[in-house]
């Protein structure tokens, strides 16, 4: 069995190490007059980290060991992009994957040793109840949304580490749903909680992360929640405020109005998506090569936009091979979940898969034009710390999921 | 359990839904809607590579610089040497405005850039192109800035051609702009009514008048059988509707000779319909009307609607050149061509050969037969009644001394109420070196006595210097 499981995994972890090689091959030659030791080190380390993780995680955890193929996958080729973007950046990236891998097995660790974490779903509430507040209290202005918060050179967004509190927030609701359905507004506990959250968000203008939030918790609401007419009154009330959205807010109105013309504001406000669509448009099928497009026209191409650089540079291909590393990643937390008996941790790894899937998704149609646009992060391509953290978080959580919990199990069967 | 698994099901299947979606979105958009939007004007990877290569130049036949471009700090400027005079050929490339003319259709050549592949791309970063080729043209500098002159002040067209090769030694259209101030100029040239971004000569549709005569004229000689000869009264009724000769004059007992040599529009009419409108037609069609003209320059396309429902009016009518005939001054220099080139039409040709920055001939542009209008007797059975429409008839206004000029005239009726006066020819008749055809717009004169002597002095010109 466990030989068996080497020679599974040792090819894509070969494959992969010899794409990464291949690709620093490639920036030698784009930019040999901007490579110092310093980065060659650097970099050179990070392929031997992704490569040692890859070895390590297959010793310590009996879990799932693709998701973390898959996401060294995507980082690779989110950080190439990155580094031929803005080298500073790209150097700055190859840190935060160093941390994010760091932080991976930290969660992986905590989550796996300290129990009961079903049993605090207040403690969750009010941490991110907590973050809100410092966030509008602290919050800086970037991009017309309202949701980091800078401590001295730091910069980080709360909402990605709430994002992950409110799926175990809904998991720790679900797996101890028995109970609260005794409580007198016990059934209306989470959906209050949820909705407040929602209204934070609304304050701080990011429409992107309602609609994840909102996602996540329709999804699994649909799964686990009992009284069905809960969920009907949820996507009702989501459709109107979209609505509602959409003329009491100009921000949400004018999204929309560049989502159907975006042509009619070239010179404005449709610049950015109408500049991704031309960068999109360039690459064809194949791209035109790393260093030969222009990717460095669109604003902001380093974090939300990364998609159309890779489209543009390495092609739609290589852009469809990144929407199906989602989709298999998507695919293997599911499975993750139907397999876990744990029913607190069946719930997160369901959260976390469809958090990824949403995420990815809506920023892909964004930028593709397909959606309208809202400014978020791709988990784990995208340029920027405080995603790269939270998503390696989620990751190193979903690690623990993929295993057999059979203390878990047995301590909360005793439990009800 | 069971509903649970169905359910996380059910979100798995939305999820990939959502997935294969934008897979196909992608796709889609990449295999119909990418060309549209790259070439949008307000992609920037359009003109990025056009500011890292200077423009290739622009000369003529002798290698005469046209138009050309120098580095200044760290861009190209573009300077064209003679302002108005190649305003409609070599056009202008400015940013804000675009591109016209040569510098629109010849761009890629100019820039020195191909269709773009993977190995070229990869070759272009080794090899960094910075120069674009030098186009060289069929024009001669010296017959272009002579035919200007000749339409100066006036509206119209001139086009000059090598009947033998196609070659375009002159092309002028009335009125014009100076690219070099474009700028300065933009808002009075958009507003000007007489349209000075027209160029007449290659997209200009007028009414052909008598010069169009040459066609039924070859349409008779084709016909066996057609009785040739025929009483001339100044003036036929066809259908109830009088066509009168120019001043109503009676040119008495007239052949084909005597009918072309003096333009006579009831013999025209009169014979236009015994011969039927899809033997004129055909001739039509054969000499390039009806069909795009290929071209270095985008043509309008010279029409003669015989397919469609044509009373015997009208082919009367289409038979002195009114009614339904439209054409280009370019097509009527061709139909000159064609009758002096053995029946022969060549290939009109503006931009003679591509030169790379090392000097090197990239391409070259060579005579090329586009159509045969007629056979050689026809033909020189043509050019001979041609040559006596200038001896003695309409065109006497063209005769040199010492040349025989072949030629015939047109004063074409039109809505504005003035005439365009037109001339067709070619020189010298037994071994033709020009042809011309010269067009003024609402002159309000006659062909003979205003176009002729104009095409005459292009003529001599010509002969004289090319």
């Amino acid at each position: 069995m466990m030989l068996n499981k080497k020679v599974n995994y040792r090819m894509p972890r070969n494959l992969l190490v010899l794409f990464e090689l291949m690709a620093l091959l490639l920036l030698f030659i784009y930019d040999k007059e901007n490579i110092d030791k310093f980065t060659l080190i650097s970099v050179i380390s990070l392929i031997f980290i992704i490569y040692i993780s890859n070895f390590v995680l297959l010793r310590i955890s009996t879990g799932d060991n693709y998701i973390f193929l898959i996401v060294t996958m995507l980082i690779s080729i989110g950080v190439v992009m990155i580094y031929r973007i803005d080298s500073t950046l790209g150097m700055k990236q190859v840190i935060w994957i160093g941390m994010g891998i760091l932080v991976f097995f930290i969660t992986y660790l905590l989550i796996k040793r300290i129990k009961g974490w079903e049993n605090w779903a207040k403690l969750y509430a009010i941490i991110s109840i907590g973050l809100f507040i410092a966030t509008l209290i602290l919050g800086t202005k970037r991009k017309g949304s309202i949701n980091w918060i800078q401590i001295g050179r730091f910069s980080f967004q709360p909402t990605e580490i709430i994002k992950i509190l409110t799926i175990f927030i809904i998991s720790a609701y679900y797996s101890n749903y028995e109970k609260y359905k005794e409580k007198k507004y016990g059934p209306y506990y989470l959906m209050g909680i949820i909705y407040i959250f929602i209204a934070f968000l609304f304050l701080q203008r990011d429409l992107g992360t309602v609609l994840i939030f909102y996602s996540v918790f329709l999804a699994l609401q649909f799964i686990y929640e009992e009284n069905r007419k809960l969920i009907l009154f949820n996507i009702l009330l989501f459709v109107i405020s979209g609505i509602a959205g959409f003329f009491l807010f100009d921000h949400v109105r004018v999204r929309f109005e560049i989502w159907i013309d975006p042509w009619k504001y070239i010179d404005n406000k449709g610049y950015q998506i109408t500049q991704s669509l031309f960068a999109i448009a360039t690459g064809g099928f194949f791209g035109t090569g790393i260093g030969l497009g222009h990717p460095d026209f669109i604003p902001e191409v380093h974090t939300d936009f990364i998609f159309s650089a890779i489209c543009e540079e390495m092609g739609i291909f290589t852009g469809i091979g990144i929407i199906m590393l989602f989709l298999i990643l998507v695919y293997r937390g599911f499975k993750i979940a139907i397999n876990q008996k744990d029913k607190f941790f069946r719930i997160v790894a369901l959260g976390i898969s469809i958090l990824f899937g949403i995420q990815s998704f809506i920023i892909f149609g964004g930028v593709l034009k397909m959606i309208p646009l809202t400014g978020i992060t791709i988990p784990f391509v995208s340029y920027g710390g405080s995603s790269m953290i939270s998503s390696f978080i989620a990751l190193g959580i979903l690690q623990v999921a993929s295993e057999e919990l059979d203390v878990e199990e047995k301590r909360y069967g005793e439990g009800t | 359990m069971e509903k649970e698994l169905k359910r996380i099901i059910a979100i798995l299947v939305i999820i990939c839904i959502l997935f294969i979606s934008l897979i196909v979105y992608l796709s889609y958009f990449q295999v119909f809607k990418a060309d549209k939007i790259v070439n949008n004007s307000y992609n920037k990877r359009l003109w990025i590579n056009e500011e890292k290569i200077l423009r290739g130049s622009i000369i003529d036949r002798n290698g005469k610089i046209l138009a050309y471009s120098e580095k200044s700090g760290d861009t190209y400027n573009r300077f064209y040497n003679y302002g108005n005079l190649y305003s409609h050929i070599i056009g202008y490339s400015y940013r804000e405005y675009g591109k016209v003319g040569l510098e629109l259709e010849y761009n890629k050549a100019l820039l020195n850039i191909s269709e773009s592949t993977p190995l070229k791309e990869l070759k272009n970063v080794v090899i960094p192109n910075t120069e674009g080729n030098t186009l060289k043209l069929t024009i001669d500098h010296h017959l272009q800035a002579y035919s200007r002159e000749m339409l100066k002040g006036k509206k119209g067209a001139i086009v000059a051609m090598n009947p033998t090769t196609g070659e375009i030694y002159s092309m002028v259209s009335m009125p014009d702009f100076n690219p070099s101030t474009l700028k300065e100029d933009w808002n009075d040239i958009m507003e000007d009514g007489e349209s000075p971004f027209l160029n007449r000569a290659t997209s200009g549709l007028y009414t052909p008048g008598s010069v169009f005569k040459v066609i039924p004229t070859i349409a008779a000689l084709e016909t066996p059988g057609l009785d040739l000869e025929y009483e001339c009264t100044g003036s036929t009724k066809i259908d109830g509707y009088v066509l009168k000769d120019y001043g109503e004059k009676a040119h008495g007992k007239v052949n084909l000779e005597e009918a072309l040599v003096r333009s006579c529009n009831s013999y025209f009419a009169e014979k236009g319909v015994q011969i039927g409108k899809d033997k004129i037609g055909e001739v039509a069609d054969r000499f390039m009307i009806n069909s795009p003209i290929p071209f270095d320059l985008p043509t309008a396309k010279s029409t003669f609607p015989y397919k469609g429902n044509m009373g015997k009016t009208d082919i009367a009518a289409a038979s002195i050149g009114q009614g339904k005939v439209l054409v280009t001054p370019l097509n009527m220099a061709m139909i000159a061509s064609g009758i002096a080139n053995k029946g022969e039409i060549m290939k009109p040709i503006l931009v003679k050969e591509i030169i790379s920055p090392e000097g090197r001939i990239v391409s070259t542009n060579h005579p090329q037969v586009l159509s045969k209008g007629t056979d050689i007797f026809v033909a020189n059975e043509v050019k001979n009644m041609m040559v006596e429409v200038i001896k003695r008839g309409t065109g006497t206004n063209a005769s040199i001394k010492n040349v025989r000029v072949a030629g015939k005239t047109g004063t074409a009726e039109n809505p504005s109420g003035k005439t365009h006066a037109w001339f067709i020819g070619f020189a010298p008749a037994e071994d033709p070196k020009i042809a011309i055809a010269v067009v003024l717009e609402e002159d309000g004169t006659t062909g003979g006595k205003s176009a002729a002597p104009i095409a005459r002095n292009i003529i001599i010109e010509a002969l004289n210097s090319i």
